[in-house]
């Protein structure tokens, strides 16, 4: 059973930036880990220093007690898709596999198998300076799953897969991680990093939150969604009257995009308010809080580019624009939020 | 250890790149060799003047120039490992191997080879471009354009026969003095490219680097303190062709010993190639 631990893993960029700050955590056996942060918050980093592309400042993370570049032949434990691999434009995919397959002492059987795996068996004699984005991350996942894994890391796999590759690379994980459980004790890991929530809440069991390399939350996704807040948005002519109303019962309540917006209220407390002072309403909506509304209470309403499905209510909301759940953030200048944006 | 040697060679002969790099040296030798062949005087002929064709001499000179091609291995090793650099295959390749000091000596390894593999070819181009000359000789007086009939023709063929088989004879004297150092000259400045690479890590830099340092720096430090000069790398290729202590230029030229010439050569190629690993390879790679 495999087990993955950060402690105090730290990295310095020259001396300004801090990318990783003291950052603990484990990723835990048998489901998806999903890392989650604004960009420059320190996943992609995490990830290169958990594969030894990086070294730690200080600290240390280990793969069950081992830095990567002790391991044995790290291709038959931990595969990784990380998107600044590289291919030689002039290779072709299929080359480029076994020059992989030839370092680790793998049959070329697997090549050919990975390749069928991803669907591209069929352009694996082509030159990889001719694939599509979708393609090449197709190939960065077949190389991954060359020497049969039980670590499987992937960085941002979602971009440049179409709807179809993203939902096919959704049931690939889930399957992958489940398969590990029944061959053998614990199953597998699965770290998928990605700053599109609504895909990542789609696909992960864990999440480790990061901002400003710093961890913000650890733990399963039900646990820290079930203490949730609830929220109430109303459309009405009538919305200085409301939100003073609300002021009233003693409820919160804000005007937000022609909305009025009452946190932590049910339509069961709004209703009867709405009623008793006549206002006329044209619209009312009741949500609870999405893992991206969480992610906003965690990060401190960072930049965050938004996912195809933009969160509960369904508005879309430009990048860096600021986050709906906490307006005080808004007034922040949230194109900052760099590596050190936390701090 | 032997399966990094394997993926290097594989990553080597899987793109085309590195087979238009072994034309070109053919080509390149194939133009020099006709060119000094048919230019009047050699390369080394300097004040001696026009050296007679088919003399032990003018082959020397037409051979000479085929350690030209050491310049195409260094752009080769610069090639093996800032190449992994410039299309980021060095994130895979570490991945596969995170002990990159191992993933180093095997690109050493398969460079030193390949530039062997290259200077034979070299030499082969050499002995083709050879005797191409020699039948060109001999050829030119059985053309019907010569008109020789009879016995006249009889005369002309004993005549080239001779003349034949005693160019063939300096010519494989020649080539056998030139053609090892060659072969082991190419090879060693593969490494030699490769150290460049392995400390400069940018692609263009390095190429660019390695050859205004061997074709102006050396030759200017050469001719100004010669004793210098016979340590660098390009002198010190230079001394492993034996005929080139004896034919090249009447002494002017200040060599090493041919394995002190190999083992200078070593020296900078495995010294910039451990500085690399050290510094340069280190680094992160983001």
């Amino acid at each position: 059973m495999p087990t993955i631990q950060a402690r105090g893993l730290t990295k310095r960029f020259g001396r300004d930036v801090l990318a990783v700050d003291h950052l603990d955590f484990d990723a835990i056996p048998g489901g998806v880990t999903g890392f989650l942060g604004p960009n420059g918050a320190g996943k992609t980093t995490t990830l290169r220093m958990l594969l030894g592309l990086v070294t730690p400042t200080s600290g240390s993370v280990l793969i069950d007690g081992h830095r990567y570049r002790d391991l044995p032949n790290p291709t038959t434990r931990v595969g990784a898709v990380l998107e600044a691999s590289g291919f030689h434009p002039a290779r072709t995919a299929r080359n480029h596999l076994k020059v992989i397959a030839t370092m680790a002492g793998l049959p070329f059987r697997r090549v050919d198998e990975c390749l069928d795996l991803v669907g591209l068996s069929e352009a694996g004699d082509r030159a990889v300076g001719g694939f599509s984005m979708g393609m090449r991350q197709r190939l960065e996942l077949a190389r991954a799953m060359l020497g049969k894994p039980d670590v499987l890391v992937l960085d941002e796999p979602a971009n440049g897969l179409d709807p179809q590759g993203i939902a096919w690379l959704r049931d690939f994980l889930k399957l992958y991680a489940s398969e590990g459980a029944a061959e053998r004790d614990g199953g597998r890991i699965v770290i998928v990093s990605s700053h599109l929530l609504s895909e990542a809440q789609l696909i992960v069991d864990d999440v480790v939150v990061l901002t400003g390399g710093r961890l913000a939350a650890q733990g399963r996704l039900q646990d820290l969604l079930a203490g949730s807040k609830r929220s109430v948005r109303v459309r009405t002519p009538d919305a200085e009257r409301l939100i003073q109303a609300l002021h009233d019962a003693k409820l919160p309540a804000a005007a937000r995009d022609g909305y009025v917006v009452c946190e932590g209220g049910t339509p069961e407390a709004v209703g009867p308010i709405m009623v008793e002072n006549r206002i006329e309403v044209h619209e009312m909506v009741s949500s609870t809080e999405s893992l991206e509304s969480l992610f906003f209470a965690l990060t401190g309403g960072e930049g965050m580019q938004l996912g195809h499905a933009a969160g509960p209510t369904g508005d879309y909301r430009r990048f860096n624009d600021g986050p709906p759940a906490s307006p005080a953030a808004s007034s922040e200048a949230p194109a900052s939020a760099g590596p050190i944006g936390g701090q | 250890m032997f399966g990094l040697l394997k993926a290097e060679i594989r990553k080597l002969w899987t793109i085309w790149s590195t087979y238009v790099l072994f034309g070109i040296v053919v080509l390149i030798d194939l133009a020099f060799g006709f060119g000094l062949a048919l230019a009047p005087g050699g390369r080394h002929g300097g004040s001696a003047g026009i050296v007679p064709h088919g003399s032990s001499q003018w082959f020397v000179n037409v051979f000479s120039v085929l350690d030209v091609s050491r310049i195409l291995a260094l752009v080769l090793g610069a090639i093996i490992i800032t190449g992994e650099y410039r299309h980021k295959t060095v994130t895979p390749t570490f991945l596969a191997e995170p002990r990159r000091g191992r993933v180093v000596m095997a690109k050493l390894g398969v460079g030193f080879g390949s530039g062997v593999v290259l200077g034979a070819l070299t030499m082969l181009t050499g002995l083709v471009l050879g005797f191409v000359l020699v039948a060109l000789k001999v050829h030119s007086c059985m053309t019907p354009f010569g008109v020789s009939q009879g016995m006249s023709q009889a005369l002309c063929g004993v005549r080239h026969g001779a003349y034949y088989v005693a160019t063939t004879h300096n010519m494989w004297h020649d080539w056998w003095r030139i053609a090892p150092g060659v072969a082991l000259g190419t090879g060693l400045f593969a490494i030699y490219g490769l150290g460049l690479g392995a400390l400069l890590k940018n692609q263009i830099v390095a190429i660019v680097v390695g050859l205004v340092f061997t074709l102006i720096v050396e030759a200017i430090i050469g001719a100004i303190w010669p004793t210098i000069g016979e340590y660098l790398p390009g002198q010190a290729a230079t001394a492993l062709e034996d005929a080139a202590r004896t034919n090249f230029g009447g002494g002017t030229t200040q060599l090493l010993p041919w394995w002190g010439g190999a083992a200078m050569l070593l020296v900078y190629g495995i010294a910039l190639a451990f500085l690399g690993t050290f510094t340069t390879l280190r680094s992160d790679i983001t």
